[in-house]
């Protein structure tokens, strides 16, 4: 938990813009970015990024396409220059290409493909303790490779160690005050474990109400994960 | 060319006929994404890895992507998850087909998903690893041939595979394909092709099927199974001797399937081993009452062989709880497994994690015997993944399809026992129709569950 220099007060954890939610993302920070698809995206967070001028990422997502017209989104983190490497099932779409294709073709980008339910099974581990999942995920194929292998109920499995990151950036519907989560529909996604596995979570979010606004029935993220509140502009 | 290539709908109801009533189907990118349109509305689980479960097939309104980010309807009943759920449902056993849409296929069932001939070095597995690897069968709905006319099926991939011999059967543009250990086999062309025009433009050895036809395009049926039963005994009849079953609750009286666990002991089957947060002490706890119904009128009636659990003994040792005192005259077996672990070998095991690494106990008795493992400078013991034979649960209410949401911590171990057994049924306290569920309010989704009981109003939780 990181204190709020905006405010000590009891809604500590809400920031005023963009740019002072992500104070300390520093240059080669890894950030873990919600989205799919464009979906739970927090397009708000990632114009700050790119205005803090940081540089050297290691942006972990599940990757950077079909962004629409008039949108800020990951591939425009990228063309920024600001991302040294990206980790993901999918970083573009295969048939539209765009500039993660482009960049990671000259060279000036690195790529580590990995199959969707392997990165958050990694990062589930990484947010709730565990070190390491024995999975049947990918064996006998190159997402195995250089990795323990063993074989459980006669079928080969293979070792995928917790994956953590510096700063994990979110897109929810709501929150209270305290940092609790509800999102909308499939914008969910990434977000509720990428809550868990980063040393410093922001979430940018469309409204924040006060504690008890929110049905504690319908909460998906809880509050102790959240460390940052910015409303989306 | 000799016949005319299908088209998308056209392959997208020949894929249909691989469904059956109430199977839960990943759908790829690209051509699968037709299917949901072809389909009946509720026949059928429709899951994106976006974190859709009930894809009703394309709607420009919609909020709701599919996995290739197109907005789609949801159906009655439908509702979202996480990625990390839909992990879960890939892998753990919950998927009956995943159709995904390879570039290509080869003889012994190995598959590229999206590298291409155009673009080689690009790759992109998407969630398509974990649906191969997952899905008890694999569809491969795709082109026959490539952009450049060259054969999509072939003897070996030309590129690095994203899954290993894991595609069951190959629906193209021009037949239907079956993977066999020994190899490809035609077993259906499409209208206006014949075997020899098939055969000529795959470049893979192909069988031909003695009973080869001409591929149809019906739409099968596809009616959602009934899920309710009308009471406890009925919905637990074939539960056998020595089955392993997952009992719901925490410590007190909340969130136990009292009415489910008193058809299980009027069934009077033994040798039963529990999996369960306790072993029956709600009875005997500060918040308990005497006659309270929990895990000791199984242990009672004789029915106990086993049971693993994280708080078996009482709180008070002046009042000995059922399973203490059955333990203790030697008629069970106890395992203790801590609570968080114990939520972690379950989740492990409905989510197809074979066995993970934890800190806790390391350096106790509860390591003895197990592997441990310095990651990072920290020690943890491996623990294996955990399934049950039977789960009975309590919510609060359910729809017709199973979906259901629970009542404050009552929800405690519920959502996940539910994940990890051959058969689970839940006790409600109110059945409604799909669709009058709030679906970003449902905690456990309906795929999981197979059988729904009314808990009777006038069902008392007291002996």
């Amino acid at each position: 938990m990181t204190s709020n220099p905006e405010n000590t007060a009891a809604n500590s954890k809400v920031y005023s813009t963009a740019e002072s939610a992500l104070a300390g993302i520093g240059n080669g920070a890894s950030v873990l970015i919600a989205g799919f698809a464009g979906s739970g995206e927090p397009e708000s967070l990632l114009r700050g990024l790119a205005s803090t001028g940081v540089s050297e990422l290691t942006v972990i997502c599940q990757g950077a396409w079909l962004a629409e017209p008039g949108t800020f989104g990951i591939a425009d983190l990228v063309s920024g220059g600001h991302v040294k490497k990206m980790v993901s099932p999918m970083p573009f779409h295969p048939e539209s290409g765009g500039v993660v294709k482009e960049r990671w073709e000259s060279g000036e980008l690195e790529l580590e493909v990995v199959p969707q339910g392997i990165l958050v099974e990694r990062m589930r581990a990484g947010g709730a303790g565990i070190g390491g999942v024995f999975l049947p995920t990918g064996a006998g194929t190159r997402f195995a490779d250089g990795k323990e292998q063993r074989i459980f109920n006669g079928k080969e499995h293979v070792l995928e160690l917790a994956l953590k990151a510096d700063f994990a950036l979110l897109r929810a519907k709501r929150a209270d005050t305290l940092g609790n989560l509800v999102y909308e529909g499939t914008g969910r996604n990434w977000n509720p474990t990428m809550a868990m596995a980063a040393k410093v979570t922001v979430a940018e979010v469309d409204q924040v109400v006060d504690p008890g606004g929110i049905d504690p029935e319908l909460v998906i993220t809880q509050a102790i994960f959240i460390d940052r509140l910015v409303l989306a502009d | 060319m000799p016949g005319t290539l299908l088209d998308s709908t056209a392959m997208a109801c020949r894929a249909a006929q691989e469904l059956f009533p109430g199977a839960v189907v990943a759908l790829g990118m690209g051509l699968p994404g037709y299917i949901p349109s072809e389909v009946p509305t509720g026949g059928v689980w429709f899951i994106a890895d976006s974190g859709l479960l009930g894809n009703d097939g394309a709607d420009m309104d919609s909020d709701a992507l599919d996995a290739g980010g197109n907005p789609v309807a949801m159906a009655p009943g439908g509702s979202f998850a996480g990625i990390v759920d839909i992990g879960g449902i890939l892998r753990g056993g919950h998927t009956d087909v995943a159709v995904i849409q390879p570039s290509q296929v080869a003889s012994n069932g190995d598959f590229v998903h999206w590298t291409t001939e155009e673009t080689p070095d690009l790759f992109a597995s998407g969630s398509a690893v974990d649906m191969a690897y997952g899905a008890s069968k694999v569809v491969a709905l795709m082109p026959h041939n490539n952009s450049s006319d060259r054969s999509n099926i072939v003897m070996e991939c030309s590129f690095p595979v994203d899954g290993a011999k894991q595609v069951d059967i190959i629906i193209t543009t021009a037949g239907v394909i079956k993977v066999n250990r020994d190899g490809l086999e035609l077993v259906e062309t499409a209208p206006g092709w014949t075997v020899e025009d098939v055969v000529e433009i795959t470049h893979a050895p192909l069988s031909i099927s003695p009973d080869v036809k001409e591929m149809k395009f019906h739409v099968p049926e596809l009616i959602m199974p009934d899920k309710v039963f009308p009471d406890a005994i009925s919905a637990l009849t074939d539960v056998p001797e020595g089955a392993t079953v997952n009992v719901d609750g925490f410590a007190g009286p909340g969130g136990m399937a009292h009415y489910l666990m008193t058809g299980l002991r009027d069934l009077g089957v033994r040798g039963l081993k529990l999996i369960s947060n306790t072993a029956g002490v709600a009875r005997v706890s500060a918040f308990g009452s005497p006659n309270i119904i929990d895990h000791s009128i199984l242990v009672e009636n004789h029915q106990v062989a086993k049971a693993t659990a994280s708080y078996p003994v009482s709180p008070s040792a002046s009042r000995p709880s059922a399973f203490e005192n059955a333990f203790n005259q030697g008629e069970t077996e106890l395992e203790v497994v801590p609570q968080g672990t114990l939520a972690e070998r379950l989740r492990s095991g409905g989510a197809g994690v074979a066995a993970f690494y934890t800190p806790t106990g390391a350096g106790t008795l509860l390591a003895d015997g197990k592997e441990t493992r310095d990651i990072d400078g920290r020690e943890y013991i491996l623990e294996m993944g955990m399934q049950a034979d039977f789960c009975i649960i309590r919510g609060h209410k359910a729809d017709t399809l199973g979906n259901v949401v629970y009542k404050g911590t009552s929800r405690n171990f519920n959502p996940v026992m539910a994940t990890t057994a051959h058969t689970t049924v839940v006790e409600v306290d109110e059945i409604v129709e799909p669709g009058q569920l709030n679906p970003e309010e449902i905690v456990t989704p309906g795929l999981f569950i197979d059988r729904i009981v009314l808990r009777p109003t006038d069902f008392s939780a007291y002996l």
